[in-house]
């Protein structure tokens, strides 16, 4: 206990340095928790938004990720049929996503349509209003800037549009349809004009009409452990369909965004880097101004074992103070990052880069804590290797 | 495309047309698979090579992306079968070259392959005859492109013209986002940097206390001892630029030969132009000199006991 508080009015003493030291700590702290929250930060919320209704497998067009291009599955009802009959699987739902238009008192304005299966839908939230129903071949959903762009609220009649002819402005199909609520798309960018109707209607207003097409089925397996051979079996019995599971999904997500996950190792080691020369400098610098009351402590018959304590207890103050300040200071600047580079054209609204955990929070503060104590090893043997006449003799002329 | 010519030709706008609407082009997206797998699956199947077959003589030739003919080991001549879908795969074609595409930072997370075609043939495999996404029009030096396209506009064909300056500052918001985050990622570093350096500095000049605490006894003026101080500090500060300025040239051309490989691209991911390396070096020296001006300054104003460790 006596090496700890020694250490620490050591630390009181040169108070300047201190504070420096742990405004230096406390950056780079901040900066390894940023990178921390972002080296995994993005597979957890990749996988959060896709898991948000519990479907675990996607089907979508060969060679393709849902809703990646305009691809789409030929036979969607026998697919989802197929599908339906198999004991391992809860629910199933085929969604089409296409282009469309809705029309104003003027003009016509741009849409996102989705076509759902109201009994197995998981895209949406419900915010207002009341949900579809099987079979509702009359009413639509809205997102609140589709609602917006249509002047539409909850009851009102709104014009979808589709197979839109650019040199005429002529529609080759078009519904009046009764808006039944505002929902919260998952997947959908901010401001993302999008609509909602049962899956037949969709079809309709998209450009292939008899097709029976869909651009991703969604599927919920009753167990989560029956996943990976789920998808397998799936993948063999569709061999012209992708089959993903949500752990495949976010493993290619990952690739996509490998170099944000490689820039927040290589700032985050250079963080740690950081930290550990501004401890290891300043200790030994420390130690080395010290050395003549070291050498004093010694012959009065402190032991060793104090003095490499107090070296030792200094770094961990310094860490410990520093991190504490480095984490506050991480938080806040990572919502600062997140709000950048969630401004990402075409990313959903939901996904975010960094994401708070307190298994991150606490990884990070480990990482910390023994790299920084770490750091104080060198000067500690420094300062327990002092020899004692010595440095006596070259204190006292 | 005639409407458009001879519209053009037609109006006000002094501009002589040039209708870029000559080469369609197939997207692969190689998806999660690897393309080899997916293009044979998807839209290519590859029949047979058969380089100057007379039966194919006539089959029309597309271009194909260096990476696609790699995945698919396609060497011009080869034949490829074409689709939409892996059910209609009817087409037939030959590979008539194999083109390296420009870098595009756009395109390099992505899996996707392409190949080039001419227009009629990409219409007749997607069965939309006459039919484009888009028109690519030459305007003459110095006519505005923005009264170019308020012309085009007001003839109401029923599409949408877009100045090239403003698709490019559009289709560049995914860079700009990057580069705030560059930015903001660079403001804390620099912050570090700085609280690092002034730390350093300070520690560094207060190793000299004795060494300052003996010159003040023997008469030498703070002024001189000042200088001295601010002189080590500032040959410190030009020793750790010059090493700093050749980790970042080490740094970065290790940073492009690995992203360079890890994407298969040309493209330059770390440049270092001479204003980073001003600004960095300007920046550091600085910061140094402020660092070793503010603790030099202190440890004159100290009395020399005091230096010394005697009260």
């Amino acid at each position: 206990m006596k090496g700890i508080a020694w250490g620490l009015k050591s630390l009181r003493r040169h108070r300047l340095r201190t504070a420096l030291s742990l405004a230096g700590i406390a950056v780079a702290a901040a900066m390894l928790l940023d990178m921390v929250m972002l080296s995994g930060g993005i597979d957890k919320s990749f996988t959060d938004l896709l898991l948000g209704r519990g479907y675990q497998i996607r089907l979508t067009p060969k060679g393709t990720l849902p809703f990646d291009t305009e691809a789409t599955m030929a036979g969607a009802s026998g697919i989802v049929a197929a599908l339906r009959r198999d004991p391992a699987i809860e629910a199933v739902g085929a969604v089409l996503g296409t282009s469309l238009y809705g029309r104003t008192a003027d003009s016509l304005v741009t849409l996102f349509g989705y076509g759902i299966e109201p009994d197995a839908q998981s895209l949406y939230q419900l915010a207002s209003g009341r949900d579809l129903t099987p079979g509702d071949s009359s009413g639509v959903v809205l997102s609140e800037p589709a609602a917006r762009f249509l002047g539409a609220a909850v009851g009102d009649t709104v014009t979808l549009v589709g197979r839109l002819d650019p040199q005429t402005v002529t529609a080759g199909v078009g519904r009046r349809l009764v808006v039944r609520g505002v929902v919260r798309w998952l997947y959908d960018y901010r401001g993302q004009p999008s609509v909602g109707t049962v899956l037949p209607l969709m079809q309709r207003l998209a450009r292939q009409p008899s097709a029976d097409r869909a651009s991703v089925i969604l599927v919920k397996v009753r167990e989560d452990a029956a996943v990976p051979g789920l998808a397998a079996r799936l993948r063999a019995r569709f061999p012209q369909i992708e089959v993903n599971s949500v752990a495949e999904l976010v493993a290619h997500f990952r690739e996509r965004l490998v170099y944000f996950r490689q820039l927040a190792y290589i700032l985050g080691s250079m963080s740690l880097i950081v930290a550990v020369l501004l401890i290891g400098t300043l200790l030994t610098i420390t130690v080395n101004e010290r050395l003549g009351e070291i050498a004093t402590l010694r012959a009065i018959g402190v032991s060793r074992a104090t003095i490499v304590r107090q070296t030792l207890a200094e770094g961990t103050a310094l860490t410990v103070v520093g991190s504490a300040l480095g984490i506050m200071l991480g938080l806040f600047t990572a919502r600062y990052l997140d709000a950048i580079l969630t401004s990402f054209p075409g990313l959903p609204a939901a996904f975010s880069f960094f994401v708070p955990r307190a298994d991150t929070l606490g990884f990070a503060a480990l990482v910390l804590l023994v790299t920084g104590s770490l750091a104080g090893l060198y000067p500690a043997w420094l300062a327990s290797r002092a020899p004692i006449a010595a440095t006596l003799r070259a204190e006292a002329t | 495309m005639t409407l458009l010519r001879e519209h053009l030709g037609f109006d006000s706008v002094p501009a002589s047309v040039n209708l870029c609407a000559l080469c369609g082009s197939v997207v692969i997206f190689s998806g999660m698979m690897p393309a080899r797998t997916v293009a044979r699956a998807l839209l290519i199947g590859l029949t047979f090579a058969a380089p100057g077959t007379p039966a194919y003589a006539q089959l029309p030739a597309v271009a194909v992306e260096r990476r696609l003919a790699e995945d698919l080991a396609l060497r011009v001549g080869d034949t490829v079968r074409l689709g939409t879908a892996p059910d209609s795969m009817r087409a037939l074609a030959t590979v008539g070259a194999v083109y390296e595409p420009r870098p595009d930072p756009a395109q390099i997370t992505k899996s996707e392959r392409h190949m080039r075609m001419h227009l009629p043939d990409l219409a007749a495999i997607l069965g939309a005859p006459d039919r484009v996404d888009r028109f690519g029009v030459g305007l003459v030096p110095g006519t505005p492109a923005d009264s170019a396209v308020a012309a085009l506009e007001r003839t109401a064909f029923g599409y949408q013209a877009h100045a090239s300056s403003a698709i490019a500052s559009e289709s560049s918001q995914t860079f700009i986002v990057v580069s705030r985050f560059h930015r903001a990622i660079a403001v804390i570093t620099i912050v570090a940097s700085a609280v690092f350096l002034l730390c350093i500095m300070l520690l560094k000049v207060e190793e000299r206390r004795m060494d300052a605490a003996v010159m003040r006894f023997v008469g030498v003026r703070r002024r001189t001892i000042f200088g001295a101080l601010l002189l080590e500090a500032a040959l410190i500060a030009v020793a750790g630029s010059m090493l700093g300025t050749g980790l970042a040239f080490a740094a970065g051309a290790a940073t492009n030969a690995y992203y360079r490989r890890f994407f298969d691209t040309a493209l330059v991911f770390s440049l270092i132009t001479p204003g980073i390396v001003f600004f960095s070096v300007a920046l550091s020296l600085g910061l140094g000199l402020a660092a070793g001006a503010a603790a030099a300054w202190r440890l004159v104003h100290t009395r020399p006991m005091v230096l010394w460790g005697r009260r």
